[in-house]
């Protein structure tokens, strides 16, 4: 149960990598697996190659990942001119796929093994029957700290202020002299960190190599469906609800597995079109 | 000069002597490739033809009316599993079979189109990816189907058994003109739905679905059709592509498989016949045939390798390709959006301007 | 006038088609005086990428055999294409290396559906493909006359590790984690397929898909089973996060697995350590292994190939090709398909890193022989059995 809420807390957050883009740009940005893969191949490489501590190793990956999400918003969608969404989606998967053979064209294609400097047989087991591991305690020290940060980031501060009003309408905000571009380059930036965070929990549970996000992502993705897109916790309670729902069913329905947590997706968007925690918007004409 | 003086003129199939001819050079041009095309071509020849099947059929869907699909390996699937087993295990005969699979898959794109009713953008993108998801995991699952292990497809036979009549086709050459027919015929269909109420329906939906709704078009009954004959068009290629190839399984019709699909549209142009055409043969073809053995390429080939050997790993060289196929992904769409037809229509104006 | 157009179209466009069978070019011979060509396909890209190594591994042994002078006198020239695990692509990799570079014979292959994808069009062809890298009960049933498989078929292994399991490791309470594939399956009914000779069955059998990146629910399962042994038909990546998972609830079977995760030194990396002890078939002899041919093979890769990792899969490229250069050395000069098949026929007990191979007009699943391995301390390979046939294997009657 733990390890599903676990699991579930880490789609969440990856979740909030993806809605953090959406937010504020309305792309839905399948690069993001891949820019978390690669962010975390960037770490694999400091510590396997330079043999630098740990410590040392994040700090710099972080770095490079917002640089990467930087630059990923800089060179492939800000040229674009008059987008559509889809078109812009169509940019992303294209960065995908760059990215993608870029990585297994410098680390190749075979399994690499990544691991957080956490003992993996350490374990607790507070109530009898319920073991909770290092891995999913740090998941869950890492998702609220992230979450916290988020909170008072978007309510409080001027740039995120900047954020939320870019994303409610754009022409406005420029108006009101935000720098949309630069909000842009901001959150693709943010973004990309979080993913990264996300892709090395996910890397340290699995193993490494160029195709290891492409799952996680999906997951995350509909994660971030079913708690509505807009609203960041509802993306995290989304993404613990799709780990819970996986490993009940996953225990008494193997089989079905893959797939039951699409199909609860389907379900509930039928019954609630815009996720379960974001207030239905009426369209005008 | 492309001005519409009545109704007739602009459903007319070719708009003047010069389209007509320029047709009829390209149907000639394509019934005759065979004579002039190495062999290994035709098969490539083939997937792209399927695939412009199917592009041009999620174009109605994605690009007129609006509705976004992640789901449409699913509808391929029907189309191929159901075929062959029309055939195998109902011995119809394949025109039938092939139909029968395709109406299926139309049936199965009237289900997704309900819940499109009420959804939009991402999450009806969810919705189709799941669906696209369910139909793979239920295909992979269950024995009738091969499960995983994956089916043998029948000898592709035109005639009916029943009657006696037997016309196999074997060769890649046959099928290329089974194909090109159905594709031909499909295309002037796509073009025939748009032009008329239905098409202009779709696209008022496009435009904004409350409008059309008060405008007085059924949303309901027009929004699940369009699922319906995208699907329908994706079941027709399904079929095809089944013999294609000779043999498939479940992987075949990955998620991969559905997001490409909706690229080569993009990439294409949106909306458009020829967008979808152009779209499908870009891509299939960058797939299949760019830089591909890149490692074999003289000159080029070597300086490669040793840039593999100093920075990157050799084994990972072949990656190179999926590089390329993304940054011209990327490029495409940002110094054209409308995609390779907004190329055709400036390439078109210049030279109809020429001299100015 | 328009109608009028359209009908002389139409009988241009037929007068055409007419004509067009004639021009089918003739297909270009697979060899010549100088060389011989041999094509092989396997992902080189993509999600299946780490297999691509079985294709290099047999450039290794093309190459070592161009070095020693050729097979009477015509050099190998080996093709390898990338197919990205995709049946599709590998039928167009697979027609343009016959159609237009003109391909004697495939060697290896990688994957059952890929392979299934082109096996009619290679037998419709008339072009031999010796040794696919999958193990795929089609491959070789019904007999295929240009087909020669050498890879154990998974069930054998699963009915050799099951003997194996019970006897020597004298446990009761088995457990199987399988993938929900051809691969998985096959192992699961050999492992019953045994066991049902001991009265016993299994305590759980716990399917798999192919993609599941989550594995909680399942260690769960086999633990809550009590399984004392669980026998693992996954791929690699699963398996990882199955150990690790296990680890994290304090669930310590013994570990038995297919030889597909029987590249030791990557999986004690990448399980970080967890690997150790655990019991795999094996295809090939262990890499340290003190044999004057694997020695050979080992040097050569040293010089010839000095980025690959000497990793069985490596190596294994080199046992599904070898029968080939075998055959062809037989044929001597005067070569052609015919001769080949014939050649390849009296194949018997040829055996260099891998099992004996046998191959007779009416039989062409060449062996049914594993060997059964344990990972040591430091990815060290320690044999436990040498290569032990089946015994209950139904296809040899």
């Amino acid at each position: 149960m733990v390890e599903g809420l676990a699991i579930g807390a880490c789609y969440g957050l990856f979740a909030t990598a993806v809605v953090i883009i959406y937010k504020t740009s309305e792309v839905v940005n399948f690069a993001q697996g891949e820019m978390a893969m690669f962010s975390s191949f960037v770490a694999f490489h400091i510590l396997s190659a330079y043999q630098y501590p740990f410590w040392l190793a994040f700090v710099i990956t972080m770095l490079f990942s917002i640089l990467l999400g930087i630059l990923i918003e800089f060179l492939f969608l800000r040229p674009a001119k008059h987008p559509s969404i889809l078109g812009m989606i169509v940019i992303t998967l294209g960065a995908e796929m760059f990215l993608m053979g870029l990585a297994s064209w410098k680390w190749g294609a075979e399994q690499k093994f990544f691991s957080l400097p956490l003992n993996p047989s350490v374990t607790y087991e507070p109530v009898k029957g319920m073991i909770i591991t290092n891995w999913a305690i740090a998941v869950f020290a890492v998702t609220a700290c992230i979450m916290l940060f988020l909170y008072i980031f978007f309510k409080f501060t001027r740039l995120g202020v900047a954020m939320r009003a870019t994303q409610q309408n754009k022409h406005a905000a420029k108006i009101m002299g935000i720098r949309t571009e630069r909000i842009f380059s901001f959150a693709w930036g943010f973004s990309s960190l979080i993913g990264a965070v996300a892709g090395m929990f996910f890397a340290s549970r699995a193993t490494l190599d160029p195709a290891f996000m492409m799952e996680p992502f999906l997951r995350a993705f509909a994660a971030a469906v079913l708690g509505g897109l807009m609203s960041i916790p509802g993306v995290i309670i989304g993404g613990a609800l799709m780990g819970l729902i996986e490993n009940f069913f996953g225990y008494f329905w193997p089989h079905w597995k893959p797939i039951i947590a699409f199909i609860v997706i389907i379900l509930v968007l039928c019954l609630r079109p815009s996720g379960l925690f974001t207030k239905h918007y009426v369209k005008k004409v | 000069m492309d001005m519409k003086r009545d109704y007739y003129e602009d459903v007319q199939l070719f708009k003047s002597n010069v389209v007509l001819f320029w047709s009829a050079a390209l149907l000639l041009v394509l019934f005759t490739i065979p004579l002039y095309t190495p062999n290994y071509y035709i098969y490539l020849f083939n997937i792209i033809m399927v695939h412009i099947i199917l592009a041009v059929g999620l174009n109605i869907l994605v690009g007129s009316t609006g509705q976004i699909s992640l789901g449409h390996a699913g509808f391929f699937a029907i189309g191929a599993y159901g075929t062959v087993l029309m055939m195998t295990t109902f011995q119809l005969p394949f025109v039938l079979a092939i139909l029968i699979a395709a109406f299926i898959a139309a049936f199965f794109g009237f289900i997704l189109g309900l819940p499109a009713l009420r959804l939009e953008g991402p999450y009806l993108a969810i919705v189709s990816l799941g669906f696209g998801l369910t139909i793979m995991h239920i295909i992979g699952g269950m024995d009738v189907f091969g499960g995983r292990m994956g089916v043998k497809v029948p000898p592709l036979d035109l005639g009916i058994k029943q009657l006696g009549i037997s016309w196999i086709l074997t060769t890649d050459f046959q099928k290329y003109y089974l194909i090109l027919i159905t594709t031909i015929i499909m295309v002037v269909g796509a073009r025939n739905i748009l032009k008329t109420r239905v098409g202009r329906s779709f696209v008022a939906i496009r435009d904004s679905d409350i409008a059309a709704e008060v405008i007085g078009v059924n949303l309901t009954i027009y929004k699940t059709l369009a699922f319906a004959v995208s699907a329908f068009y994706a079941g027709i290629a399904g079929g095809l592509f089944g013999f294609v190839l000779g043999f498939f399984d479940p992987f075949t019709f990955n998620m991969i498989l559905s997001i490409i699909f909706l690229v080569m549209v993009v990439v294409g142009g949106l909306g458009t016949i020829a967008g979808g055409i152009m779209g499908a043969a870009l891509i299939t073809y960058l797939q299949y045939d760019l830089l591909k053995n890149i490692a074999e390429v003289p000159y080029f080939g070597a300086l490669m390798v040793a840039v593999s050997k100093q920075w990157f790993t050799v084994v990972g060289l072949e990656n190179f390709s999926s590089m390329a196929i993304g940054l011209i992904m990327i490029g495409i769409i940002i110094f054209e959006p409308l995609g390779m037809f907004g190329v055709w229509i400036r390439m078109k104006k210049y030279w109809m301007t020429w001299p100015f | 006038m328009f109608q009028k157009r359209m009908v002389v179209l139409w009988i241009a466009v037929w007068a055409v088609l007419c004509l067009a069978p004639a021009a089918q070019a003739a297909m270009p011979a697979g060899f010549d005086d100088n060389e011989i060509r041999i094509g092989q396909w396997g992902p080189q890209t993509g999600p299946a990428a780490p297999w691509g190594s079985v294709a290099r591994g047999s450039k290794l042994l093309f190459d070592i055999v161009n070095e020693e002078g050729g097979i009477h006198g015509r050099k190998i020239k080996y093709f390898i294409r990338d197919d990205m695990y995709n049946p599709a692509q590998t039928v167009a990799v697979v027609k343009e290396l016959v159609e237009r570079q003109g391909v004697f014979a495939f060697v290896g292959g990688v994957g059952s559906a890929t392979g299934m994808a082109v096996r009619d069009y290679l037998a419709a062809k008339k072009i031999a493909w010796i040794g696919p890298a999958a193990a795929d009960k089609d491959f070789a049933f019904p007999l295929n006359p240009y087909l020669f498989a050498s890879y154990p078929l998974y069930k054998d292994e699963g009915s050799i590790l099951a003997k194996y399991i019970v006897e020597k490791l004298k446990m009761k309470k088995i457990g199987i984690l399988y993938q929900n594939d051809a691969y998985g399956k096959d192992g699961l009914e050999g492992v019953k397929e045994r066991l049902a000779t001991y009265k016993m069955d299994l305590v759980a059998e716990i399917p798999v898909e192919p993609t599941e990146k989550d594995m909680a629910s399942q260690v769960l399962r086999l633990k809550t089973a009590g399984a004392e042994t669980v026998i693992l038909y996954v791929m690699p990546t699963a398996a990882v996060i199955t150990m690790k998972t296990a680890a994290n609830v304090g669930f310590k079977p013994h570990w038995v697995a297919s030889n597909t995760l029987s590249d030791y030194p990557l999986m004690f990396k990448i399980t970080g350590g967890l690997w150790e002890g655990v019991i795999t078939g094996a295809l090939a002899e262990t890499p340290d292994s003190k044999s004057p041919l694997m020695i050979k093979y080992r040097e050569a890769a040293k010089r010839l190939a000095p980025e690959e990792r000497w990793g069985v899969f490596y190596y294994a490229g080199i046992v599904f090709a070898d029968p080939i250069v075998e055959a062809l050395k037989k044929v001597g000069r005067n070569l052609s398909t015919e001769a080949l098949l014939k050649a390849l026929n009296s194949t018997k007990d040829h055996q260099t890193l891998g099992p004996k191979v046998n191959w007779t007009e009416k039989q062409h699943q060449g062996t049914d022989s594993v060997m059964i391995h344990k990972c040591g301390p430091n990815a060290s390979y320690i044999m436990l059995q040498d290569w032990t046939t089946n015994d209950m294997a139904t296809w040899k009657k």
